[in-house]
């Protein structure tokens, strides 16, 4: 039994994987105060204890929970974009937080500024660990830099005529969710792009802005506390929260995981 | 920006009376100031906006491109644009608007939050139950949209809950629901005056079901036009509910004695100590808003005007505006606060609560009125 199968049989939290819902200083937009990955997981500073806790109770064996601020701000979320491979800040980063998270996050994930004019990253760039959605108007050179250092290959998309992929679109490995006017047509094209199933929907009660409402991986979700009972089981069952076994989950997650752990 | 907005309001036909606000054009735009307060806004938009003309290509590019409102970048832009080419005189920025008034509805649910957020300082509580028990109460309340809005952003809200009334559905033993109980407990949490303290027990204990809690709240640079009618709306609407409402029980609950709101005050710092410090033209008291100040001078008989004041946490409403979709009402909310900010480094946030006598209510209206028309 290698040691993370150990881990898992030991951490009660991974074999029941479900969608936590939770709030930031009552503000049920919780995807702009965080950002989870599959290797990683960033959460705002300032707010409550019990924010940075939830994360840490779900997370906390597994992947490093790390608090963070950006260009000085708490919108983190909305201004970093990463996946497990890298992450990417904008222009606006301190050089302090720039090296904190160098720091905190593992060796195997590459913490890189760079230089765009528009820097509200997360808004802009919408990415698992293999394909990325971008806004349009973004440069050639930030294109490149993306699929270089997230590892990813970057389609220059829009999500139901919004140019803002990252905020009105969310996916992981294993699904994702997009804003809840997009046509069928373009939600075929989105799913053969990005090779996950996918589904219109929204999250914290009819809110249309997926990202800022939701933070999710492969094997987690986190959500608004508005989020009514229905959105939840949406959420839950296009991004497979729950009927994956827990022994299929750990063969699942040792693909994704397993890195960290070397 | 600072929008000020050409007045065209009216309001949709009442079950029982229409009520017609009449229709008045304005050519004239000053901006209508009520208090000291008001007045110093408006002379530091002046101010700002003569400072905005020089530096207008890089706040463009600073304050615009690269702030997490990306997607409404343009939007803005063309309002800017827009006023900047209509700017004959010294008003730029006059936006026609036709306010309309509706009835409290379930899709309001995020418009309605957002306008509540701080409601209780910044107390973790059960905000959404709150605007959950505004909403199902369409025959007392009202939300104030523009017309023809594609972002169908709420303005204004104004609600009177009987605190009395909303009980837990899940709870045996007949108590308060969630977000009542939170609220009755931050109240009495934040009086530190003992002698207050009874009273607003009282108030939320034995008389609970004779108080009316004022639920009042709306972007700060709502035109200040509204607010007589709005109010007026609102007491009518608590007139006709005390007789059609469906069942005894309910029309009782009307029959409010009281009435309790929840507001914001800026002291000044050296208010408490004496007044030879404070310099010329300085309130001791700010009122955020205009009826507060009416509110507090309304004289009344058995209970007083409770005047309890909390100290509030950081105003966090600047930092908390991350949320992308709503609009411009966000937009000029956020930088109204700016300007707030610059002109009141002398003064401490304070949070406000008052209870207010409801035959007095006749007098408030008309001194609003007063104030508002002049």
């Amino acid at each position: 039994m290698c040691r993370f199968e150990r881990l898992c049989s030991s951490s009660s939290s991974l074999s029941f994987t479900m969608a936590t819902r939770l709030q930031y200083e009552n503000n049920c937009e919780i995807g702009v105060f965080s950002k989870l990955t599959n290797a990683y997981c960033l959460v705002a500073i300032g707010g409550s204890e019990n924010f940075y806790s939830t994360f840490e109770a779900e997370l906390a064996d597994v992947i490093p929970v790390v608090k963070a601020s950006v260009a000085g701000t708490r919108i983190i979320g909305r201004l970093c974009a990463g996946n497990k491979n890298g992450l990417l800040l904008p222009h606006n980063t301190t050089d302090q937080e720039l090296q904190h998270l160098r720091n905190s996050l593992p060796d195997s994930v590459v913490v890189q500024r760079i230089e765009e004019r528009l820097s509200a990253l997360g808004n802009c760039i919408s990415c698992n660990d293999h394909v990325a959605l971008s806004h349009p108007d973004l440069d050639k050179e930030t294109e490149e830099l993306i699929a270089d250092v997230l590892g990813v290959e970057v389609f220059r998309q829009t999500v139901a005529g919004n140019i803002l992929v990252g905020s009105y679109c969310t996916f992981s490995n294993r699904g994702g969710l997009v804003h809840p006017h997009t046509s069928i047509e373009d939600l075929d094209e989105l799913s053969t792009l990005l090779q996950v199933p996918l589904v219109a929907g929204t999250v914290n009660r009819g809110s249309d802005v997926i990202a800022a409402g939701l933070t999710v991986n492969d094997w987690t979700a986190f959500c608004g506390s508005d989020t009514t009972a229905t959105e939840l089981s949406v959420i839950e069952s296009v991004f497979k929260l729950r009927d994956a076994k827990p022994s299929a989950l750990v063969d699942e997650m040792r693909k994704s995981l397993i890195d960290t752990y070397v | 920006m600072f929008f000020t907005f050409f007045l065209q309001f009216m309001m949709p036909i009442r079950v029982l009376q229409p009520y017609r606000m009449p229709r008045k054009p304005k050519k004239n735009n000053r901006l209508v100031t009520f208090s000291p307060f008001g007045r110093s806004i408006a002379m530091a938009t002046r101010s700002w906006r003569a400072t905005k003309e020089v530096e207008k290509p890089e706040r463009q590019n600073k304050d615009l491109a690269t702030s997490s409102l990306n997607g409404f970048k343009d939007n803005i832009k063309d309002k800017i644009q827009q006023s900047d080419s209509s700017d004959d005189e010294e008003f730029e920025g006059d936006v026609q608007a036709d306010f309309v008034f509706f009835d409290p509805k379930p899709d309001d649910f995020h418009g309605v939050k957002l306008l509540l957020q701080t409601y209780l300082d910044n107390l973790q509580w059960d905000l959404s139950g709150f605007v959950d028990l505004i909403l199902g109460q369409p025959t007392v309340g009202t939300v104030v949209k523009i017309e023809n809005d594609e972002d169908d952003g709420v303005y204004s809200v104004v609600s009177a809950l009987n605190l009395g009334r909303y009980k837990a559905s899940s709870c045996f033993l007949f108590c308060d629901s969630k977000c009542v109980l939170e609220l009755k407990d931050f109240l009495l949490k934040v009086c530190q005056d003992m002698y207050v303290l009874g009273k607003l027990k009282s108030l939320v204990g034995e008389h609970v079901q004779h108080v009316g809690l004022l639920v009042s709240q709306r972007v700060v640079n709502l035109p200040p036009q509204l607010l007589p009618p709005l109010y007026d709306g609102l007491f009518e609407e608590v007139e006709w509910a005390t007789e059609d409402e469906p069942t005894k029980e309910l029309q009782s609950s009307f029959r409010f004695r009281f009435y309790l709101i929840i507001s914001k005050i800026y002291k000044h710092k050296n208010a408490d100590q004496n007044r030879g410090t404070l310099k010329n033209g300085e309130e001791s008291v700010i009122y955020n808003r205009p009826e507060d100040e009416i509110f507090f001078e309304v004289p009344s008989g058995m209970f007083s005007v409770l005047l309890l004041s909390y100290q509030c946490a950081n105003l966090t409403s600047i930092k908390c505006f991350c949320s992308l979709a709503h609009g411009h009402s966000v937009f000029a909310y956020m930088h109204s606060r700016l300007l707030l900010m610059r002109q009141l480094k002398n003064y401490r946030p304070m949070g406000l609560v008052m209870a207010v006598e409801a035959c007095k209510i006749s007098s408030f209206r008309e001194q609003l009125h007063l104030l508002i028309d002049e």
